[in-house]
């Protein structure tokens, strides 16, 4: 979640009132918007917004504009305005739709810039293109010096060798094809435009560039210092109404410094889901409405509150109220609440303010039947035994690396669910069998007394085509004794056990095993079917897991036992 | 007396019966007759001495037995014997000269054993011009070669020899490096007059530390005494079989959440992305979709639904674009049922609701639990895994609003935690709204993070076919046990080490 880095008295200021100084106290206000505090040293604060879908809260400007909201200070919407147009145009060649085909641009004048504004500004812009821009893919942000553009500006598409330009945070003219592979935001970002034959750039009528989209800024126009007054911003991206939204969270985080904002004018080749091909006029600021009704409001929060405090509440979050009937309102919400996408948003809003630890909470009254699962009941039963015949239940990873469930093993043939982005050799496969489990759980324990008698109760994925995943899921027991006499009939007296206490006649069928010592390995068959295998490790593999004393095992199927259950019940 | 008898050991009491007669024994004798080791016997005298039943009385004593030459003498012979057997092989009469030249005794013995053969009057010297040696016939062993074999077998006490032998040891003893004499300590065991008294009582009753089937078939039991132990000394380890502490952890909870009116869910471990995220409303670019935040399978890379459920997913598909028909306006993105039917290893347990709220078994009103593996990519550490278990509920009901919610995550920290008190703030979560995060205060360790809570937002109970209010909520299960376990490393919940799940208390 994104983390907003601000300065104590500069959110003091912005919220226009003394802000308890103490952590607990600033970490209750601040959970309003949903805020907490991760840094408090002294003026500097870092606060996580734990919230992915409101950028709008992301910068110190938003967290006060809610707040100030919030306690009251400045209630009702927040209205901007767009003072005019800026005259400057864009114009989008038509390779573009296939590339990155949307771009919004607005201008804002009279900055007042210094480098705390800047940093906050960068850290603002890279947080949307991080989170909400999807790592620049969605869309990305460019912020310019207006008094060196000379416009109209054009966004077209260039072969990667076409043009060159000097980028920001270097000092060589590369070609684009260069700035992927030298330049760190190239390296970066370049998985956005290397898949196409030509890539984004936008230029003005001198043919100077202002930024390759969406990998970096040219370092003559594409550059903010502190002496900058006017700024063109721009916004381009693979969604429209994110590179609209974003443009808008851009633009206001400026304006509510105090500078004024104009719009601009894109023109496109082509049209697009939300409008026709031609004119776009950009940034839009405009409010939505959303119908609320005051019942669904009871309805959701259980709260008994009346017309006036939804209305005070409402006012509180910074919303609007037109249109109002005997029990719904007409909600106008502002132009940069994005997550806003169902009246239940609304209502959210207003059970915060209202205060979560102010409602009363209720054990909800209603008469349920609690049951644990049949699977779950079925494996108890089996730990419940194996308990009882002096067995150490362990727990252990479901993931397993192929070289522990097949070569240690001394298996050729075990198809396993092999993870396609393991994060590390430990853990690359589902685990196909339990044994493996156990046999490193032995391993790491060739020091602790002997004898050792243990099993695990766990999930196994399998390959299964009958079902419509190609895999499924299979509930296993296997229990392994390793000490200086231990033996097959010792294995054999624990699986007696074992499946004459949970209901189960069975014999056994032999079999060749290369986990196993030939002639003393079987097939465990019940009804007919076969449901796991009892054997004595092979010294080849106890060798390979550095045991030095014999060990016997045997793991059995637990679904297919079960399955034999239910079958029977039914009969 | 009585009670010094119970507590007499096994041991003592064959030694007290075996010095019973009265005779001074040593230990290796003792060691014969009661057929016990020497060093058991040593063992035991020392515990009689301690109680005075015995007295050990050490004598000085002269050991006699073969040297050097002793050892020659008995592989070959006396040299006065070879000397004997060599004349005679020659014909019973030799000369000096020829003596020398035939026998193997080296020359300068010869004399020597002219000498103690003439004194032993085993031949006649006859001097004409030249000396005679002559035997009459072949003298029988004598009484120093008797000894010399004798000595052959053991080390002797000289006081112990035959008296007849005590001349021909002073004569062998002439001869160098003969006879070996040593002086060695003698220990001899007799009973004092209480541990004769005892010894007395012995014989009445057996000594039996192992009581057995034949003692209580055949009666005898009423003749022998069990020897008292001492219940304080350590014994085997012994190790039960039980439950592992995390699990057993885990099954409480479960029958907690049983009792509360929870019924349990299931689902797959590679599981459709239909389940995990989008019928929960995350959009199919949501971060937490990418590759580091979820494991995906090379093989099968894709899945199905089956036929009753594809309704569910155009619903769900219509949610994500244009919001079904909640009231919605939804994400506004193309939605690509081919994503929705990608493989991946479950990475939160919220899909066992997703699949539960689509079942045709859905109780309204119902409550339902899951505790289930989650996998996500992530390095392991002291604080991280890359599979972990989530704590997954919800309660769908007619009625139920934020407050019920509320009510049961107070129930759960209260009753399932052994919280004090809660406290609530905002949270967000993709499918809920509201959301809540959970705190908790327990005594012992202040305030603590609980879980994450919410109401389903109608863009995921709607196309679900659920057309009443869904809480969902989840705990943070593995961080509730190492708190109470008092356990501050995460690997331990699965851990490899049998020592500490031997030793580990249950509570």
């Amino acid at each position: 979640m994104p983390t907003v880095n601000v300065l104590f008295n500069d959110l003091q200021r912005l919220v226009g009132q003394k802000l308890p100084s103490n952590q607990i106290e600033l970490n209750e206000i601040l959970s309003y918007v949903k805020g907490e505090l991760e840094v408090f040293d002294g003026d500097e604060l870092a606060i996580e917004i734990k919230d992915g879908n409101r950028p709008d809260l992301w910068n110190v400007e938003g967290i006060a504009r809610a707040l100030r909201g919030i306690l009251g200070i400045e209630k009702g919407l927040k209205e901007y305005h767009i003072v005019g147009d800026s005259g400057i145009e864009t114009y989008v060649d038509k390779d573009l739709r296939r590339i990155r085909p949307y771009i919004c641009c607005s201008v804002v004048k009279g900055v007042k810039l210094d480098n705390e504004v800047i940093r906050e500004l960068v850290h603002l812009q890279d947080k949307l293109d991080q989170t909400y821009g999807r790592r620049r893919k969605r869309s990305s942000i460019g912020l310019y010096n207006l008094d060196l553009i000379k416009p109209p500006i054009e966004y077209r598409s260039v072969k990667p060798t076409e043009i060159s330009f000097t980028p920001l945070e270097s000092e060589e003219e590369m070609n684009l094809k260069e700035i992927l592979e030298k330049h760190p935001k190239g390296i970066e970002y370049g998985h956005t435009v290397e898949k196409f034959e030509r890539w984004p750039i936008l230029i003005d009528s001198k043919s100077e560039v202002l930024s390759f989209p969406p990998i970096i800024n040219s370092n003559d126009l594409g550059r903010i210092t502190e002496d900058i007054e006017d700024i063109f911003v721009e916004v381009t991206g693979t969604s429209y109404e994110t590179v609209l939204n974003t443009l808008t969270l851009v633009t206001l985080s400026l304006a509510d410094r105090g500078e004024q904002i104009y719009s601009t004018k894109v023109f496109y080749p082509y049209a697009f889901p939300s409008r026709d091909k031609g004119e776009d006029v950009t940034p839009h600021l405009k409010i939505k409405k959303i119908r609320l009704k005051d019942q669904y409001v009871k309805q959701i929060l259980g709260l008994e509150l009346d017309r006036k405090t939804i209305l005070e509440l409402l006012s509180k979050a910074r919303f609007a109220v037109i249109n109002s009937n005997k029990d719904s309102l007409e909600v106008i919400i502002p132009c940069y609440r994005i997550d806003i996408m169902h009246p239940v948003d609304v209502v959210e809003d207003l059970g915060i303010i209202y205060g979560y630890n102010k409602i009363e909470p209720r054990w909800p009254q209603m008469i349920t039947f609690g049951k644990i699962s049949d699977k779950e009941i079925f494996s108890d039963l089996v730990r419940e035994i194996m308990i009882g015949l002096g067995c150490q239940e362990v727990l252990s990873f479901t993931l397993d690396s192929g070289e522990n469930q097949k070569e240690k093993m001394n298996l050729k043939e075990l198809k396993l669910v092999k993870i396609s982005n393991p994060k590390t050799l430990r853990f690359t496969n589902v685990r196909g069998w339990l044994l493996p489990s156990l046999m490193a759980f032995l391993s790491n324990n060739t020091h602790i007394e002997y004898p050792q008698k243990v099993f695990e109760v766990g999930d196994c994925v399998l390959f299964d085509t009958k079902t419509s995943s190609g895999v499924r899921d299979v509930r296993k027991v296997s229990f392994i004794t390793i000490h200086s006499s231990s033996n097959f009939s010792e294995a054999k007296s624990m699986l007696d056990a074992l499946l004459h206490n949970i209901g189960f006649d069975y014999n056994l069928k032999t079999i060749q095993h290369p986990t196993f010592i030939t002639g003393r390995v079987g097939r465990v068959v019940v009804f007919g079917e076969d449901v796991g295998l009892i054997g004595e490790i092979s010294p080849s593999v106890l060798d390979k897991w550095n045991l030095e004393n014999p060990a016997v095992a045997f793991e059995l199927d637990l679904n297919a036992l079960k399955e034999m259950i239910s079958s029977k019940e039914k009969k | 007396m009585v009670s010094l008898m119970s507590e007499l050991h096994r041991l003592e009491r064959r030694l007290l019966v075996a010095l019973k007669d009265g005779t001074c024994l040593q230990i290796e004798e003792l060691s014969e007759k009661t057929d016990l080791p020497e060093a058991s016997v040593g063992r035991a005298l020392m515990w009689l001495a301690e109680k005075k039943l015995i007295i050990v009385r050490e004598e000085k004593r002269t050991t006699i037995r073969l040297g050097s030459e002793g050892l020659k003498f008995l592989k070959e012979g006396m040299p006065e014997r070879r000397l004997v057997n060599t004349i005679i092989e020659a014909g019973g009469e030799i000369s000096l000269n020829e003596v020398t030249e035939l026998s193997d005794i080296n020359s300068e013995l010869v004399n020597i054993a002219i000498g103690w053969a003439r004194r032993k009057e085993w031949l006649q010297i006859i001097k004409n011009e030249t000396t005679m040696l002559k035997v009459k016939e072949e003298p029988k062993r004598d009484l120093e070669e008797e000894l010399i074999q004798l000595l052959s077998t053991s080390t002797h006490f000289a006081d112990e020899l035959d008296p007849d032998f005590m001349n021909s040891l002073q004569l062998l003893m002439n001869r160098p490096n003969v006879i070996v004499k040593e002086e060695k300590l003698k220990r001899l065991v007799k009973l004092t007059a209480e541990g004769l008294a005892l010894a007395n009582m012995v014989q009445e009753t057996e000594d039996v530390s192992q009581l057995t089937p034949e003692h209580i078939r055949s009666g005898t039991w009423r003749n022998i005494r069990l020897r008292t132990y001492n219940i304080n000394a350590p014994v085997a380890n012994y190790w039960p079989g039980k439950k592992q502490p995390y699990k057993r952890f885990l099954d409480n909870l479960k029958l907690n959440l049983v009792a509360l009116g929870f019924e349990e869910m299931e689902g797959p471990i590679v599981e459709l992305m239909f389940f995990n995220c989008d019928a929960l409303f995350m959009p199919q670019d949501h971060p937490a979709r990418e590759i580091h935040d979820i494991y995906y399978p090379e093989e099968p890379i894709y899945g199905r639904l089956p036929e009753r459920e594809l309704l569910f997913l155009e619903n769900v598909k219509s949610a994500h674009e244009d919001g079904f028909n909640t009231g919605s306006k939804g994400w506004g993105y193309t939605f690509s049922t081919n994503e929705s039917m990608r493989l991946i290893l479950r990475s939160q347990g919220t899909a066992l609701s997703a699949r539960t709220m689509i079942s045709r078994d859905l109780n309204v009103p119902g409550k339902y639990f899951s505790i289930s593996r989650c996998y996500r990519p992530d390095l392991v550490d002291r604080t991280h895994l890359t599979e972990f278990d989530q704590v997954e509920g919800i309660v769908v009901g007619k009625e139920l609003t934020f407050k019920d919610l509320l009510g049961v995550l107070e129930m759960f920290a209260v009753e399932v935690a052994g919280a004090d008190r809660v406290r609530f703030r905002p949270d967000y979560f993709p499918f809920t709204e509201p959301s809540v995060e959970l705190a908790a205060f327990k005594e012992e360790f202040g305030w603590i993070e609980f879980g994450g809570a919410g109401m389903f937002r109608p863009e995921v109970t709607q196309p679900l076919g659920v057309e009443v209010p869904v809480i969902a909520w989840g705990l943070g299960v593995n961080r509730l046990y190492m708190m109470e376990a008092g356990i501050d490393d995460i690997r331990k919940l699965y851990t490899n080490d049998l020592n500490w799940l031997r030793k580990q208390r249950l509570r």
